[in-house]
C-alpha cells in the first residue's frame, strides 16, 4: 500500500501531487516534464519535498508534519532508473549481490542465483553490463532491486530505451514478475501503450498536478477531462450543447446535428447535472465508431445516432486501417484546402474490406449511446 | 618528501575534488579558486604565504612550535607542504573531471540498495572515478618533485635535508657541474613524461 502527498517548489515549477495505491500496479502516466521523475526522487529519498508525506505498507518513510525523513538506505525502496544504472565495473553477479552484502557468502550465493534465475539471465553471471543488451541490462536492474526484498519497487520509464518490438515481450515479463513476487509497482511513463499494459490504477500528472487518478478503465473510457481525454489518446472530442437532460434522455446539439447520449451509465447511477444550453466535450474513441452495412436487414432496430458521410482520407496502419470521415451535411470546403475531417474511425483491415470501403469510400456510421463519455465543460 | 606532498594531496584533494565535481553552489565555486590559486600566483608569492603561515609569527605557527614543539620551518617536512600546496591543483582538476564522468544515478541506486554513503563512495564512486584520480595523482607526485621556488622560500636548501632535486641542479647549473645537471634533468624529465603519459591514457573503458 503506497500513500504519498508530495509538494516540492523549483526554478519555474511547482510539483504539488497526491496519491493512494492499496496494492499491484500503479503507473504514473503524464507527458515529459509533468514531475514524475521528481516524484519518485521524493518516494526514493534521494530529493527531499518541502512538504508532504509517503507512506509504504504503513511504514512512514517521509513526513514533515512530524519532521520524519529516512534516508534512501533504510527506506526498502527498490529504484530502477530509466538508464538502468547498472555498475558498469561490477559482473552481473556483483551488481544483483550490491545490496545483500550483509548475508554470508553461502545465502548470498544462493539469493543471487535465486534473482538471476527469476529474471532468466542464467549463464550471464560473468557477463559486465556493457556486454549485455538494453532488454538483458534491464532484467539485471530489476533483480538487483528485488534482492534486497523491497517493499515498493518503482520502474523510471522502462521501456524507453528498448525497441518496439520487444517492448510487448518485455511489458508481459514485467506484468508476470510482478505478479509472482507481490512486490507494489510503481512505474513512470509517458507512452500509453505502457500505461494501459501495466497499470491496474493510473495516475494522470501534468505541470505538477494530479489530473485524474482512477482504474485503468476509468482513465480511458472516462476521463475526467479533455486534458486527460487529449493525454489517452481520445482522437474524436467533439463540443456539443444540452438539448434535454433527465434521467431518461440526454439529447445533445453537435453543430445542428442530433445527438443521443446514455442518461445513466452503470458506473454513474445519477444522471450528469446537466442543464439545458450547457457546454459539453463528448469523448468517442476511434475504435468504437461503427460503420453500418450496407446490406443490414431492415428488420433489425435502427442504428443509434445515423450519420451519412465520406471517407476523405484513410491510412492503413499494422492491421488497422484510420479513416478520417466527413458527415454529409457538413458545410463544403473551400477548394484546392485538405478536406476537414469530423470524425476518425479505426478499424481491423478485414472489417475494412468486407464493408466494401476500399471500393465505395460513401458510408453510413452509428455511434452506440454507451460508447459516447459526456463531459461537462467549465 | 614527495610522497609526503602526494599523501597530503590524496587526503585534502579527494574529498576536494568529490565536493567540486557534487557540489553546485557557489561556496564551493569559491573554494575551487581558491584551490587552483597556487597554480597562478608566483612561488615566491604562495611561499611568502607559506613561510607567514607556518612561521614563528603566525598563531598556527607559534601555536604548533610552543605548544606542539613542532618547528617547520625550513624541514623537509615544510618541504612537503610546500610541495603539496603547489601540486593540489593539478590533483583536484583532474580528479573533479574524473569524479564527474561518474553518474550520480549509480550512487542514487547504491543508496536505496541499502549500502551507506561511505560505502558508495568506495565500492562505486571511486573505482568509476580512478583513472581521473590516478592521472591526478600521477601529476600531482611530479609536481611535487619538481617543485622549485616554494621549496626553497619555506624550506631553504639545506644540503641532504630539505635540498630537493631540482634546487641540485639549480646549484650544479650555478657551480658548472654540468654531468650531475645532466644526469638530474633527465631523471625528472622521465619521470614527469610517466606521469604526463598517465594523465593523457586515463580514458579506460569499462
Amino acid at each position: 500500500m503506497l500513500w504519498t502527498e508530495i509538494k516540492k517548489r523549483l526554478d519555474g515549477f511547482e510539483l504539488d501531487v497526491a496519491f493512494q495505491a492499496d496494492e499491484g500496479r500503479v503507473v504514473l502516466f503524464g507527458p515529459s516534464g509533468a514531475g514524475k521523475s521528481l516524484t519518485l526522487q521524493a518516494i526514493t529519498g534521494v530529493m527531499r519535498p518541502d512538504a508532504g508525506r509517503v507512506e509504504v505498507n504503513g511504514r512512514l518513510l517521509f513526513d514533515s508534519a512530524s519532521g520524519v525523513n529516512l534516508p534512501p538506505q533504510v527506506r526498502r525502496v527498490g529504484y530502477v532508473p530509466q538508464s538502468y544504472a547498472l555498475f558498469p565495473h561490477l559482473t552481473v553477479e556483483q551488481n544483483v549481490a550490491y545490496g545483500v552484502q550483509r548475508l554470508d557468502a553461502a545465502r548470498r550465493r544462493a539469493l543471487v542465483q535465486e534473482m538471476v534465475e527469476l529474471v532468466g539471465l542464467q549463464g550471464l553471471e560473468r557477463r559486465r553490463p556493457r556486454e549485455l543488451s538494453g532488454g538483458q541490462q534491464q532484467r539485471v536492474a530489476l533483480a538487483r532491486a528485488l534482492a534486497s526484498r523491497p517493499e515498493l519497487l518503482v520502474l523510471d520509464e522502462p521501456f524507453s530505451n528498448i525497441d518496439t518490438g520487444l517492448r510487448g515481450t518485455l511489458r508481459r515479463e514485467l506484468l508476470d514478475l510482478q505478479a509472482r513476487s507481490g512486490i507494489t509497482t510503481l512505474v513512470v511513463t509517458h507512452d500509453l501503450d505502457d500505461a494501459f499494459f501495466l497499470g491496474s490504477r493510473i495516475v494522470v500528472i501534468d505541470r505538477g498536478r494530479v489530473l485524474q487518478a482512477g482504474s485503468r478503465e476509468d482513465i480511458f473510457y472516462r476521463p475526467a477531462t479533455r486534458r486527460v481525454a487529449e493525454f489517452v489518446g481520445t482522437r474524436n472530442i467533439l463540443r456539443a450543447t444540452v438539448l434535454e437532460s433527465n434521467s431518461q434522455r440526454l439529447l445533445l446539439d453537435w453543430q445542428g446535428r442530433l445527438l443521443e447520449a446514455e442518461p445513466i451509465s452503470e458506473n454513474r447511477a445519477e444522471p450528469l447535472p446537466l442543464s439545458r444550453g450547457q457546454d459539453v466535450e463528448v469523448c468517442i474513441r476511434p475504435t468504437q465508431v461503427m460503420i453500418v452495412r450496407p446490406d443490414r436487414l431492415p428488420h433489425l432496430p435502427p442504428p443509434e445516432n445515423p450519420f451519412c458521410g465520406t471517407v476523405v482520407q484513410e491510412a492503413l496502419q499494422a492491421e488497422a486501417y484510420v479513416l478520417r470521415f466527413r458527415l454529409g451535411d457538413s458545410p463544403a470546403c473551400p477548394a484546392g484546402r485538405a478536406a476537414p475531417c469530423d470524425l476518425e474511425i479505426e478499424l481491423p483491415d478485414y472489417v475494412y474490406l468486407r464493408l466494401g470501403l476500399d471500393r465505395q469510400k460513401d458510408a453510413t456510421i452509428s455511434i452506440h449511446r454507451s460508447t459516447m463519455h459526456v463531459i461537462p465543460v467549465g | 618528501m614527495s610522497g609526503l606532498a602526494t599523501g597530503l594531496c590524496l587526503v585534502l584533494g579527494i574529498p576536494l575534488a568529490w565536493l567540486l565535481a557534487r557540489s553546485r553552489s557557489w561556496l564551493t565555486e569559491v573554494l575551487a579558486a581558491g584551490a587552483l590559486l597556487p597554480l597562478v600566483l608566483p612561488p615566491t608569492v604562495v611561499g611568502y604565504y607559506l613561510l607567514t603561515a607556518l612561521g614563528r609569527n603566525s598563531g598556527f605557527g607559534r601555536f604548533l612550535e610552543d605548544d606542539l614543539g613542532i618547528r617547520l620551518v625550513f624541514t623537509w617536512q615544510a618541504a612537503g607542504i610546500a610541495a603539496a600546496v603547489m601540486a593540489v591543483p593539478l590533483l583536484v582538476m583532474t580528479a573533479r573531471a574524473g569524479f564527474e564522468s561518474v553518474d550520480p544515478e549509480l550512487e542514487r541506486v547504491g543508496l536505496t540498495l541499502g549500502r551507506s554513503r561511505l560505502a558508495v563512495f568506495f565500492t562505486i564512486t571511486l573505482p568509476l572515478a580512478s583513472p581521473g584520480v590516478l592521472a591526478g595523482v600521477a601529476l600531482a607526485f611530479a609536481r611535487a618533485m619538481g617543485e622549485f621556488g616554494v621549496t626553497l622560500m619555506v624550506a631553504g636548501s639545506i644540503p641532504g635535508r630539505t635540498r630537493t632535486m631540482p634546487l641540485v641542479v639549480y646549484d650544479a647549473v650555478q657551480s658548472g657541474d654540468m654531468a650531475l645537471a645532466n644526469t638530474l634533468a633527465l631523471i625528472l624529465t622521465s619521470m614527469a613524461m610517466l606521469a604526463v603519459f598517465g594523465w593523457t591514457t586515463r580514458r579506460i573503458r569499462w
